[in-house]
């Protein structure tokens, strides 16, 4: 089943718990906020409001013995926030990034999203590539051959998804969960630092928070 | 608007066309009810206005697809006049043709025509003038594609509509930038004006031979006739007299009336008259020159002279009769008005119709299916004969309403606007409600329900929006009380002093040309506020599209931004038939509470805009600023959604109406005190939340009280001293300060900071990064002097109230070492220095310093200190230790020394 490791609570006192943090990136329009509906909440709503700047979510899912807690910033599409998009996806060790299957435009950017995850993110972050929108496949305008050979050259997790059907999203987000690394020292960092610091001085382009 | 007169308010409904179930477009997305594209396309209709028109008052959907419209009706129509042998008078026909034509002309000149032609739709007034009924069904539905029922009665059809067969809509994915959309087309192209011209002609001949043609055939005999004119070489009008022995009556009709209805009679429609050409026939000519030209009325923006055509109507000394027909006040209403007060008097429109049987519920039971398959299609279920077409017009009963107002007195339907009182409101005295200043001072939501205040406060406004500019100053000091929502659009247009062509800007602007801001534009549209019918209509889209894009175009400094989108929605969906209004309310919004914060790097204003938000905060609830910095929880996280949109994203619409109502009236600052009280409100939740959970509580919006939030907002704006909400981006002062006398000073809450003229002790533009390091505002020398009261009680530039007993509502902290404080100080403020003031805990060591300042802990706090940043640690220490209202003097004790206020203390201090 899709979603067996979707919205559980963390189970057994012997379970470690990490925290993430995980961003969402793509053009606008492409899902980004449904999909993080889906996962979250389980619902989708055909007139998903755009989001203005960011949106914070967050989930828990469970991995074998350890609880993964997700907290998901879920950012503006339009290129007129890419210069918020640094201080939301500064010390994500995660990243989705979306583009929507009918539209081959959407996949252009988010090439562009990933490469400029792989020159500024941290070096470690586990980045995916959602194909979204699957269930309109008779409209597809990006190939799944196309889409996948591109992951494997940038070694990105890939999955086509539909956040109307909820056909992949758990899965993508468990996949990330498998490889994030789980050791001790990377949860409670996490912990600690929680949220977006925006009073940090190293920004590395032109962002808007300095 | 023409008054209601004595024409009836008439309820008919039909049911469109459904989808089938869980259809999707090609976008992925449910397709457009056939409900909703009707909602979409019938605003337009209400702006039709004509004497010959019977007006349309409202649409409103309700469930399974059903559509219920308000109409102006009469009771009387041709169907039953023409059994009369009235017509066979020449010049009674004469005047039908002429009439009929006239509204027929009306409509093609604005772009519609009937297609609905028959003697049920052709309705007489009380004065036996023709009112044409139903022309707006073709129209609305799309040429009928989005009802399952044909539009028009066959018999009246021309041939060319009958050959057609019934429209069909075909719908084609196509790609577009956005992705994939479908587009509709029609199997065939809507008719002309000249099929009316067809149904006219058959019309005038059953009116002439005083009874309808062909009433023994069968439909499918009559279709057959039609038709068959177009196969004949013979004229139809020569075919149909002799089926009805007609030809010796018709013989004796003048020639040029015989010709009349047989050139309508014309079987080709490329030879067949229009409307407006029929009307130039000399038949008419004494008709015509009897006609009064017709206009409507009043119209706000308009570019024309009011007076231009106005005459003083002769004043006849009217019989009893005519005393008792004038007593009824409210048929000189706007037929929309009175609707409007129908509603509010509880009036109920599916209670009428299904008390006349034309909205039938069956029990659910009933309409289980036979026979289901796996997938979900059904078999054997019984057609809902319920949703069939039927034109009965059920009359809207207006007693009730009546009643409601009988107790009015007369003089409250003309109230006068006089200069003004010294009173707040002076709002009638009504005998059944009591004094409406009680009613004033109730909730909105009770308000906006009471017929009677809705009734006097729509004849105010209405008064007071014909006087517009000039009565200006009287709507800002209304609207203080409320704005009815039957004007809000108005009253906004005035509140946002918007004038001139606007229709003439609107029409100058291109909004067609293709520009890189269209695929933005055209996915934001889809989703903003689209739980509101109107604006998920794709008529409304497109009505979206073609302001936002005239906004973009028109302000070549600025950049499309998402949430431009989110904030053009309330003045689209108020001005949903004049877009031209929608475009000038939204352009004048803009500079006025959003300046700068489109150009396409705004970061710096925003974060100049979030800094003072931060500094507001503190100002006003050091604990909840206390606990959100702690966690980290910044206004950038949450904020900015807000003051982009002010708060168009984060509420729907009808909340944010009620918002707005109160934020037009306040200056640029005022949002800030909003996004206060929306802390304000949900403070005990914040309190006690973790940096996730309150995060996710603003990633829903949660539940606001917005009267709550509008009456505290109003109140921290009053507490806040002026200069505190200073911003250096905030829209520079008008320095002319143009028409000072016609500009209101009504609202003490109007007046930006920065409007007013700078001086020495003013406000300075203060970097970024400090403003952002630091966590309380400043205030200014002038706002200091004005709020201690050192100059003597000037006027106050600033709002903050005084307290009862007249006494500062401030408290003056001197923190410089005590020798300098010494040399010479504020008069009446405290030492308690810097230095010493703090033990190793960062509490206050005791004095009698800081038990005074205990003692006045709910005063404004200023921090005046040297040009360091001392005075600024200082306050933030209060901060931290949990005192309210602290603020710093802007460059410290300095600045006061030229002003000579400062003074060597007495000793007892």
């Amino acid at each position: 089943m899709a979603n067996q490791g979707g919205a559980q609570r963390p189970n057994g006192p012997q379970s470690k718990i990490c925290q993430f943090k995980l961003v969402l990136l793509g053009e606008s329009a492409v899902g980004k906020s449904s999909l993080v509906l889906r996962f979250v909440k389980g619902q989708f709503h055909e007139y998903q409001e755009s989001t203005i700047g960011a949106a914070f979510l967050t989930q828990t899912v469970c991995l074998d013995d350890t609880t993964v807690k997700f907290e998901i910033w879920d950012t503006a599409g339009q290129e007129r926030y890419h210069s918020l998009a640094p201080m939301y996806y500064r010390g994500a060790q995660a990243a989705i990034v979306v583009y929507d299957i009918t539209n081959q435009d959407t996949f252009g950017r988010a090439k562009t999203w990933v490469r400029e995850l792989q020159r500024q993110a941290s070096p470690n972050i586990v980045i995916a590539l959602a194909g979204n929108k699957a269930d309109l496949a008779n409209k597809r305008m990006v190939e799944y051959e196309e889409a996948q050979a591109y992951a494997e050259e940038n070694s990105l997790l890939f999955m086509e998804t539909s956040a109307k059907t909820a056909m992949n999203v758990n899965d993508i987000f468990l996949a990330i969960a498998k490889k994030l690394p789980k050791n001790e020292q990377a949860g409670q960092q996490q912990s600690r630092q929680r949220g977006v610091d925006l009073s940090q001085e190293n920004q590395p382009s032109g962002g808007c928070c300095k | 608007m023409a008054s209601i007169g004595d024409a009836e308010l008439g309820v008919s409904t039909f049911c469109a066309a459904s989808h089938q179930s869980e259809k999707c477009g090609a976008n992925g997305l449910p397709l457009t009810p056939n409900s909703i594209r009707i909602l979409g396309r019938f605003p337009v209709l209400k702006t039709l206005s004509h004497p010959r028109l019977c007006k349309y008052v409202d649409l409103v959907r309700e469930k399974h697809e059903r559509l219920i419209v308000v109409t102006e009706f009469y009771k009387t129509n041709l169907a039953a006049a023409l059994r009369t042998s009235k017509y066979s008078d020449t010049s009674c026909l004469t005047t039908l043709a002429f009439e009929i034509l006239s509204g027929l002309a009306y409509l093609n000149s604005r772009g519609f025509i009937h297609r609905n032609l028959s003697p049920q739709n052709i309705l007489f007034d009380t004065k036996g003038f023709v009112k044409l009924a139903n022309y707006g069904m073709y129209y609305m539905t799309d040429s009928g594609a989005d009802v399952s029922f044909p539009i028009g009665l066959l018999k009246y059809m021309s041939p060319e509509v009958l050959a057609q067969g019934r429209v069909r809509v075909t719908s084609i994915d196509r790609e577009y930038a956005t992705g994939w959309k479908e587009t509709r087309q029609l199997s065939h192209a809507p008719s002309s004006c000249k099929t009316d011209v067809w149904s006219l002609g058959i019309m005038l001949l059953e009116a002439f031979l005083g009874s309808p043609l062909w009433p023994n055939l069968t439909l499918q005999q009559i279709i057959h006739k039609i038709l068959a004119f177009a196969k004949s070489k013979v004229d139809p009008i020569v075919l149909i007299l002799s089926d009805h022995h007609g030809e010796e009556k018709f013989a004796l009709l003048p020639n040029e009336i015989q010709s009349l209805i047989s050139t309508c009679l014309t079987l080709s429609p490329k030879q067949r008259p229009m409307p407006i050409d029929l009307l130039s026939s000399s038949v008419f000519n004494a008709l015509k020159s009897k006609e009064i030209p017709y206009s409507n009325g009043f119209s706000m923006f308009s570019t024309n002279l009011r007076c231009q055509d106005l005459e003083i109507p002769e004043y006849v000394e009217g019989t009893e009769e005519d005393h008792a027909k004038e007593e009824d006040l409210l048929s000189e209403r706007s037929i929309h008005e009175v609707y409007y007060l129908w509603r509010l008097a509880g009036g109920d429109l599916v209670g009428a119709l299904t008390k006349a049987g034309l909205v039938r519920t069956r029990p659910p039971i009933t309409k289980i299916a036979n026979f289901t398959l796996d997938d979900g299609e059904f078999f054997g279920e019984g057609r809902d004969r319920s949703t069939l077409l039927d034109c009965t017009v059920v009359i809207l009963s207006q007693d009730q309403l009546r009643q409601r107002l009988k107790h009015v007195e007369p003089a409250a339907f003309y109230p006068l606007l006089e200069e003004e009182k010294n009173t707040a409101l002076h709002l009638p005295i009504s005998p059944s409600s009591g004094d409406l200043t009680d009613t004033s001072k109730l909730p909105l939501v009770i308000k906006e329900r009471d017929v009677e205040y809705q009734f006097h406060r729509a004849i105010l406004y209405e008064r007071l929006l014909k006087a517009y500019p000039y009565k200006r100053h009287h709507i800002w000091k209304e609207a203080r009380t409320d704005i009815p929502p039957f004007v809000r659009a108005e009253i906004w247009a005035a509140l946002l002093e918007v004038e001139g062509d606007i229709q003439g800007t609107y029409d100058a602007i291109d909004k067609e040309t293709p520009t890189a801001t269209d695929r933005q534009i055209e996915v934001d549209i889809p989703r903003c506020h689209q739980y509101c019918e109107l604006l998920s209509s794709p008529e409304g889209h497109e009505k979206f599209k073609r302001v936002l894009k005239a906004w973009v175009v028109s302000h070549p400094e600025y950049v499309y931004w998402q949430g431009l989108d989110s904030l053009c929605a309330p003045f689209l969906y108020l001005n949903f038939n004049n877009e031209a209004l929608a475009y000038a309310c939204f352009k004048a919004f803009i500079p006025k509470y959003l300046h700068k914060l489109f150009l396409k790097d705004n970061s710096k204003v925003i974060q100049e805009y979030l800094a003072v938000f931060s500094h507001l905060i503190a100002f006003h609830d050091a604990p909840l600023s206390n606990h959100l910095n702690t966690i980290g929880f910044i206004p950038d996280l949450y904020a900015i959604p807000w003051f982009l949109t002010m708060f168009a994203h984060a509420f729907p619409l009808h909340k944010l109406f009620h918002l707005w109502d109160t934020l037009l009236l306040g200056n640029s600052s005022f949002p800030l005190c909003i996004g206060v009280a929306i802390l304000y409100q949900l403070r005990d939740q914040l309190l006690s939340f973790g940096f996730n959970e309150c995060i996710l509580l603003f990633s829903d919006m949660p539940e606001i009280d917005i009267e709550r939030c509008v009456q505290d907002s109003i109140r921290i704006f009053c507490l806040t001293p002026k200069s505190a909400t200073y911003r250096q981006h905030a829209k520079p002062s008008k320095r002319e300060q143009k028409d000072s006398s016609s500009k209101p000073d009504v609202s003490y809450y109007s007046k930006d900071y920065n409007h007013q003229p700078l001086t020495d002790l003013s406000m300075h533009p203060v970097p970024l990064e400090d403003l952002r390091a630091q966590k309380c505002p400043f205030i200014s020398a002038e706002d200091l002097i004005q709020l201690g009261e050192l100059m003597g009680s000037s006027l106050t530039k600033s709002p903050t109230k005084k307290s009862a007993s007249g006494k500062p509502l401030i408290i003056i902290l001197d923190i410089r070492p005590t020798e300098d404080y010494l040399r010479g100080c504020v008069p009446g403020s405290i030492n308690i220095p810097f230095d010493t003031a703090f033990n190793s805990d960062g509490d206050f060591l005791p004095s009698p310093a800081v038990t005074k300042l205990n003692v006045h802990k709910t005063q404004v706090k200023v921090v005046v200190g040297s040009r360091d940043r001392s005075a600024i640690k200082f306050a933030e220490s209060l901060l931290r230790l949990g005192y309210n209202r602290a603020c710093v003097l802007y460059k410290g004790v300095d600045v006061l020394r030229p002003t000579g206020i400062l003074t060597v203390p007495t000793p007892d201090l």
